[in-house]
Formats: C-alpha cells, sequence, structure tokens
C-alpha cells in the first residue's frame, strides 16, 4: 500500500514534470505544436523599441492679415488674391532659435518621462543630448506602442482663439488642469473637455464675459428708441443683436481645429467647458468623443512639449542577450540543480531520492505557473527564479532533516518573512523589472507553500509510515 | 575572546577601507558604465537576409579590434544589424558596409544605413524607479521586524537593520567601483540579492536572540 501510493505521487510528478519541460504536442496543420503557453519576456531580454526624436528643424508658411493675426484655411489662396486680400506670408521655424536651449531640452524630457509614466508604461531608457536636444527612448514593444508614439510625439498645445479676430485668447499658460465631463439629457449625450482656469485664465474669462454683457446692454438701449417697429420685428432685432455680441472662441489641439466654445454659456468663471463633437445618442460617436477628449485633457495635464520635436527614428532591436547566451545561462542553473539532487541522494539516501523527485516535480510546476500567471520575465525576473529554486531546496532539506513537522513549516516561514514582504510590496508596482521580480517571487512562495504541504511532506511521511 | 574581538577590529578596519577607498573613486574617477549605458554610435544596416550575430562579429572585431562592440539584430524581420560602439567613424561605416557586401552579397547603400549619437545614461535615471519601491518595501519590513522582535528593542532592531541594510549596499557599490564591474543591467539585480541576504541574516539573527531571551525569561 505503502508502495502504490509512493509509485502514484511518483507517476504524478513525472506526469507534470513532461508538461512542464516538454510540453503538450498536437498536430495543427501538419505540423506539430505546443500547447502550453511560453514565457513572456521584458524588454531587457526580448528586445525594444528604439525611438530617436530630434528637434525640428523646418520651416512653415503662416498667412496673416494686415493686422499680423494669423489667417487660417488660406493655403488654398494663389499670390496674387494674397495680396488682393492683403495679407502676407511668413516663413517662420517651427522652433526658434532662443527656444532651442538646455533648459528646453531637460524641460521635453521631463514631459516625455512624466507622460510615459501616467500612460503606465512598464519600462523605458531615456537619453537626452543636452547640446543637440535629441533623445532617444528604449521602450517595452507590445500593445502599447502606438500610444506610446503619440504622446511622445504631441506637443499639447492647446489654444482658444477669438472666432471672428483669430486673437488668441486662452492657451495652456492659462490652464491648471484638464478633466472629461458628460451631460446627459432626453437627445442624447455631450462629452465635455473642462479647463480649469489659472486665477489670470479666470480674469479673463471674466472679461470677456463681461465684455458681452455691456454689448447687449448697449444694443438693447439702441433697441429701445426703435419703439415704432412692430413687436414682432422687435424681437427678431433683440435676436440678432445677441448673436453679433456673442463670443465665441474657436479650440484648437496642436493645431488641429476640435470645435467652438461659446463664453456666455459658461456658468463658472474659474473652469471653462468645451463641447467636443455633438450632442449623441450613438454609443460608438459616444465613446469617439470620450476618446478624443481625454486623449486632450491628459496631453494637458501633462503639460506642453516647449519645442517641436521630429520622430526620426523607429525600430524595434532585439536584445544582446542572444538565445544561445539563454541557453548556456539554462545548462549552467540545470548543472547545479543536478549538483544538489546528487547532494540529497547521496546524503538522504531514499528518503533524499523522493524529495529530489518531488524536487524535480516543484521546478516543473513552477515553471507552469510563471507561464499561466502571465508572468514577464525581466532579469530580475530570472533573479527571482534562482531565489525560489534556493528556497525550495533549503526548505525540502529542513523537512528531510527534521521530517515532516507544521514547526519546520512556520519556521521556515518565519525566516523568509521579509522576502514575502517584498514581494507583495513590489507586486504593486508597474516598473517591469521590479514587477517581475515581485511576481515570480510571490509565486514561488506560494507554491513552495502549497507543493511541499501536499507532495513533498506527503511523499516524506509516506515513506517514513507517518501517515495516520 | 580577545582574539575575537582582533578579528572583528580588522574586520571593520577592512570593510572601512573598501568603503573610504570606493568613495574616493566613485569621486574621482567615476564608476565604470556598461557600453549600452556609456555615449555610443550606432549605426543600422540592412543587411537583408537573415544573418548570424557571431558573422557579424568576424567584421566588427576586424574593424574594432580590442573594442567593445554591441551587436543585435533589428527589425521583426531580423534583417538589420545594429552595431553599438563608443565611437564610429564614417571610414569605419564605409568598411562596415563593404564587408557585410562582401559577406552577404548585399548592396547597401548610403540611404540604408543611419549613424547616430546615442547619449549616456544618468545613473540617476538608471536608479530613480527602484528607489520609492525600495524605501516603501524596507519601511514596512522594518515596521514587521520592530513588532515582532519588540522583545529585543524597537530602537536596536530598527537601527541595527537600517545600519546593516545601508553599509551592505554601501559596501556593494564600493566594491563595484574598486572592481571596475560595469553599471548597468546586472547593477539593480546584484542590489537586491544583497538586499534579500542582508534581510534574511538579520531575520535568522533576531529570531535566534528573540529564541535565546525567551529561553531565559522563562
Amino acid at each position: 500500500m505503502k508502495k502504490i501510493k509512493i509509485l502514484t505521487i511518483v507517476l504524478a510528478i513525472i506526469l507534470l514534470s513532461m508538461i512542464g519541460f516538454f510540453g503538450i504536442y498536437t498536430h495543427v496543420q501538419n505540423r506539430m505544436e505546443n500547447q502550453v503557453k511560453d514565457y513572456s519576456y521584458a524588454m531587457d531580454i526580448k528586445g525594444a523599441r528604439s525611438i530617436v526624436l530630434t528637434v525640428g528643424e523646418d520651416i512653415e508658411t503662416i498667412i496673416k492679415d494686415a493686422e499680423g493675426n494669423e489667417v487660417e484655411d488660406a493655403d488654398s489662396l494663389t499670390d496674387e488674391e494674397l495680396t488682393e486680400k492683403g495679407y502676407i506670408k511668413e516663413e517662420q521655424p517651427v522652433n526658434k532659435e532662443e527656444d532651442k536651449n538646455s533648459d528646453n531640452y531637460k524641460k521635453t524630457k521631463e514631459i516625455i518621462e512624466n507622460r510615459l509614466n501616467q500612460l503606465g508604461v512598464d519600462n523605458y531608457i531615456i537619453k537626452l543630448n543636452e547640446e543637440s536636444g535629441e533623445i532617444i527612448l528604449e521602450t517595452t514593444e507590445n500593445d502599447q506602442i502606438n500610444d506610446v508614439l503619440n504622446v511622445i510625439t504631441t506637443t499639447g498645445k492647446i489654444e482658444i482663439t477669438d472666432s471672428n479676430t483669430n486673437e488668441v485668447l486662452f492657451n495652456n499658460d492659462d490652464i491648471t488642469s484638464a478633466t472629461v465631463t458628460s451631460n446627459q439629457e432626453e437627445e442624447g449625450t455631450t462629452i465635455y473637455l473642462q479647463l480649469e482656469l489659472t486665477e489670470e485664465g479666470s480674469k479673463k474669462l471674466e472679461e470677456i464675459q463681461n465684455e458681452e454683457n455691456t454689448n447687449i446692454e448697449t444694443d438693447n438701449t439702441t433697441d429701445n428708441t426703435t419703439q415704432n417697429n412692430t413687436t414682432q420685428e422687435t424681437e427678431e432685432n433683440e435676436e440678432t443683436n445677441q448673436n453679433s455680441t456673442e463670443k465665441t472662441g474657436k479650440v484648437s489641439f496642436d493645431g488641429q481645429d476640435v470645435n467652438e466654445v461659446s463664453f456666455s454659456e459658461q456658468t463658472n468663471t474659474k473652469r471653462l467647458r468645451i463641447p467636443i463633437g455633438n450632442q449623441t445618442t450613438n454609443t460608438t460617436t459616444l465613446n469617439n468623443n470620450a476618446n478624443e477628449a481625454s486623449y486632450i485633457a491628459f496631453m494637458v495635464n501633462t503639460k506642453k512639449i516647449p519645442l517641436h520635436y521630429e520622430l526620426v527614428g523607429n525600430q524595434y532591436i532585439l536584445s544582446e542577450i542572444t538565445e544561445n547566451q539563454m541557453q548556456i545561462a539554462g545548462y549552467i542553473a540545470l548543472g547545479i540543480i543536478a549538483i544538489g539532487i546528487i547532494i540529497l541522494i547521496v546524503k538522504y539516501k531514499l528518503s533524499g531520492l523522493l524529495a529530489a523527485i518531488s524536487y524535480v516535480g516543484f521546478i516543473a510546476s513552477f515553471i507552469l505557473t510563471i507561464k499561466y500567471t502571465n508572468v514577464i520575465l525581466s532579469i530580475e525576473g530570472l533573479l527571482a527564479i534562482a531565489m525560489i529554486l534556493i528556497l525550495n531546496y533549503v526548505l525540502v532539506t529542513y523537512l528531510l532533516k527534521k521530517s515532516y513537522k507544521m514547526e519546520t513549516y512556520k519556521e521556515f516561514f518565519i525566516k523568509i518573512s521579509p522576502i514575502i514582504i517584498l514581494s507583495i510590496v513590489f507586486c504593486f508596482t508597474n516598473w517591469a523589472p521590479i514587477s517581475s521580480f515581485a511576481m515570480v517571487s510571490f509565486w514561488g512562495i506560494l507554491l513552495i507553500a502549497i507543493y511541499n504541504a501536499i507532495i513533498t511532506s506527503n511523499l516524506i511521511k509516506i515513506k517514513e509510515g507517518k501517515e495516520k | 575572546m580577545e582574539s575575537t574581538s582582533m578579528k572583528t577590529k580588522i574586520l571593520v578596519c577592512i570593510l572601512a577601507i573598501i568603503i573610504i577607498v570606493g568613495i574616493i573613486i566613485t569621486f574621482t574617477i567615476g564608476l565604470n558604465f556598461e557600453l549600452k549605458y556609456q555615449e555610443t554610435d550606432r549605426i543600422q544596416l540592412l543587411v537583408g537576409k537573415e544573418f548570424e550575430i557571431s558573422d557579424i562579429k568576424q567584421i566588427t572585431d576586424e574593424i574594432f579590434p580590442n573594442q567593445e562592440v554591441i551587436i543585435q539584430k533589428a527589425r521583426e524581420l531580423e534583417d538589420v544589424v545594429s552595431i553599438t560602439a563608443k565611437e564610429i567613424t564614417d571610414e569605419q561605416v564605409n568598411e562596415l558596409k563593404t564587408k557585410i557586401n562582401e559577406k552577404f552579397g548585399t548592396e547597401i547603400t548610403d540611404t540604408e544605413n543611419e549613424l547616430i549619437n546615442i547619449p549616456h545614461t544618468k545613473a540617476r535615471d538608471i536608479i530613480k524607479p527602484y528607489v520609492l519601491p525600495f524605501i516603501i518595501a524596507s519601511v514596512i519590513i522594518l515596521v514587521y521586524m520592530a513588532i515582532r522582535y519588540n522583545k529585543l528593542g524597537i530602537a536596536k532592531t530598527v537601527l541595527t537593520s537600517i545600519f546593516w541594510i545601508v553599509i551592505t549596499q554601501v559596501i556593494l557599490l564600493s566594491i563595484i567601483a574598486i572592481t571596475r564591474i560595469p553599471i548597468g543591467r546586472l547593477t539593480i539585480p546584484m542590489v537586491l540579492i544583497v538586499y534579500i541576504i542582508t534581510l534574511l541574516v538579520l531575520t535568522n539573527y533576531f529570531e535566534k536572540e528573540k529564541k535565546e531571551k525567551t529561553e531565559k525569561d522563562s
């Protein structure tokens, strides 16, 4: 009976080891495919996206009216038409020479870092050439890469200009933060980009609203002098006059028009509510509007990049750690494990052999756990694997030395309690190398507790005939 | 008893010398960074077909003798080679192109390559993401130790732990500075190993002390 029990456990371990080490192969389209999940690697082992950004050197052509205000939608006009309208063509660099300085380069790097952190990018290396302003970013190659490219190449410049005069009324300097809100009515939902204004921005909005009110009052006084008109005509005139005095702003983000905003509709001078898209009941449109608003809010909150940068390099580069080097490391680890197992067998004979079989089963279970818990392996993660294998070896030796007792378990886990705390705390970190270490350690320690309580201790108990 | 005290004194002296020399080297010569974190030049050449890193290494060994060079495959197709060295001159670029063309029968033209200067990575940028998690974890571990080993004296437990956690890291960094071990991808794992070993040794020490004290009291 004792032999059968031991044999059953050993066979179960062998099966587990076969799956863990070699996988499960099935026939898929004329080839054998392993159905067991593969490891996921972090950028230090797998490779990274290398992005190169340089300070923009382009020259842009701007068309201005006689008063010096920028005119939009005039690109299609011929030179003759421009002259007729009194417009002037001006060429200016996208980045002024005086802006190209070390302070702005450093500020840009800080903003990019902040954006990457806010976006939750789990690993990156950013390098700045303080002389040329060139930025080199290496980051994880995953589904998030397009978002990363967007946030690092967008300047984040928001401007609200007078719809009639094109005069810039508000810009990033007048805004402290941005949020996304919505207003649900029977006709549909409107998404708003809510900009919290600085004290100065708030004063500007107040002035604009006061100016509007004064204009309306003046117009109403003029209306009273024409009392002979019919009532209907008076109402029509009032409406027209109010429309003509109502000041609206054109909102643009990174040079792209977003929407118009009515200043008279703003109920609080401390903030500006800008509708994004129109009121709608269509879920897809609503989601698109919300995404656009969130994107602008994100950019506004992470501040404007002081310079215009150009993306000049964007390539996936594999890690310098080659498969061959990984294999060599694997063989060395295998050699050390083999020596450890031999020591167990020589020192503890049959109990040692059973513990060694159990240890192999633990490795296989650990491999499967790492694969199926989606742990991303970095160099720190590999270190955690080594640590867990050592800890499990120590526990197995403890169990062999002192035989299975609850105290042995308790003593072991008390001694490694700082590592347990460390791995739990590190689990809350987003930074891939740390979280990799934490996740591997966490699952490893959990597995040590469960696996040894079920398998190793039972094997030893059965062998020693202590089983109840 | 006297010999133990003498041994301790010698050990303390050796550790103090290591720390002082390490600090002097760090502030005078500076730390030795891995090539990946140094200011380097990088060239990317389109080989246009599958290649082995060892083949490229033969070429770079000829062009950059006795120099550390990083060779990486690039692009999803892995048909671009990225070569990073401390300095790459235009002559070396031309030589690289010629030799790769000869070896792989390709026609690398000027438009297919791109030589860029990669600035060095600042040590603080490497360390920054790790500082806060380490501080939080250390504080929680210290609180745990203070509670578990309160019989040994909270102040003694906490101060001993802080002292050894800090001193072992300083010794590690001094050894890194003295031996010129490059600062790079393996530095944080090394810091982690020393940190974990310190914690395990401290826990073992406090457990033993606690046991002895309990036995004494009873």
